[in-house]
């Protein structure tokens, strides 16, 4: 089960990452502010694809502890967590040479949401409804 | 008897020209660079800089800057913290769009110069007296000025406050003969 989890947290990763990736070239072309040299896509990817391993790592932690009562407290803390990153986003401080630095948080704060929005979507495909019933940990 | 009246209408008519001889005509070149520090992560640059600088380092009395910075030019390098600096609390740039330095008089220093001028932020002018340096290079120059100016003396912002009082200015400007 725990590799499961694992490939859920890479491929929810790269969708997440490569959603992300395609924000950033809409968002670019539709305000005119190009931040690619701050938020660089290879980072964008990396971040992602961490931060659903990640996540795919702690909701077997969690599954060990809470069994059937997993994905509430999971989902929860996803979101929490979600919403608390991008409070750094908010406050960064861009290289003074970067126009319209007020733009960035436009861009980034969606980001942040779709690492959790990739891992619900295709959570199902990973876990069936039986397993979350039960001790998915084997 | 004719030759010294000569001599000396020459000599006051030389003295004449030399007095009144303009200063040199230098003009604002681009990569210029208005950075303020200040406490803390407080910091940035005002992107937007203009006037006229007139400046001979034989002729002191003849040269003299006027220059204006526009205030909603400010950045930070963070959204917030630009919209936080152009409101009323801080620099009101609707009200106060421009910061302001008309010369008075320039001095020679040790190290440099010395100008001393009206400096108008937030709509308070007050007298300053600022050292600054000039590299000749011909057709080219630089001026460069470090100094600290008291945001209370002006109204910017709430005395006291997470913000220092005295805030750090480094002052870059490259500029071509006209």
């Amino acid at each position: 089960m725990f590799k499961r989890l694992l490939l859920l947290g890479l491929i929810s990763g790269v969708l997440a990452g490569i959603a992300a990736l395609i924000y950033q070239k809409v968002y670019s072309s539709s305000v005119g502010a190009d931040f690619s040299n701050i938020a660089k896509p290879v980072g964008i990817m990396i971040s992602n694809v961490v931060g659903c391993i990640i996540a795919a790592v702690g909701y077997w932690i969690l599954n060990k502890w809470l069994k059937e009562k997993t994905e509430i407290v999971f989902n929860f803390i996803f979101v929490i967590l979600s919403f608390a990153s991008i409070i750094p986003a908010i406050g960064a401080k861009l290289p003074l040479d970067v126009n319209s630095p007020e733009l960035f948080p436009g861009l980034v704060i969606p980001m942040h949401f779709f690492p959790a929005l990739a891992f619900f979507t295709i959570e199902p495909l990973f876990i069936k409804i039986s397993e979350k019933t039960k001790n998915i940990v084997a | 008897m004719r030759t010294i009246i000569l001599s000396m209408a020459t000599l006051l008519t030389f003295a004449a020209a030399f007095a009144f001889a303009p200063g040199t005509n230098w003009q604002i070149a681009d990569k210029y660079n208005v950075r303020f520090t200040g406490s803390g992560d407080v910091g940035g640059i005002f992107k937007t800089l203009k006037g006229t600088i007139v400046f001979d380092e034989n002729n002191l009395p003849a040269s003299n800057f006027n220059l204006a910075i526009d205030v909603a030019s400010i950045n930070t390098g963070n959204g917030l913290m630009n919209t936080h600096a152009k409101s009323a609390e801080w620099f009101d740039a609707a009200k106060y769009p421009q910061i302001k330095f008309t010369s008075k008089k320039i001095v020679k220093t040790g190290a440099g110069y010395q100008v001393t001028g009206d400096l108008e932020v937030h709509g308070v002018k007050k007298e300053v007296t600022l050292p600054f340096t000039f590299q000749n290079k011909g057709t080219s120059a630089t001026f460069n000025g470090t100094f600290t100016i008291n945001r209370s003396d002006f109204h910017v912002g709430k005395p006291g406050g997470d913000v220092a009082e005295a805030v750090k200015l480094e002052v870059m400007v490259p500029v071509v003969k006209k």
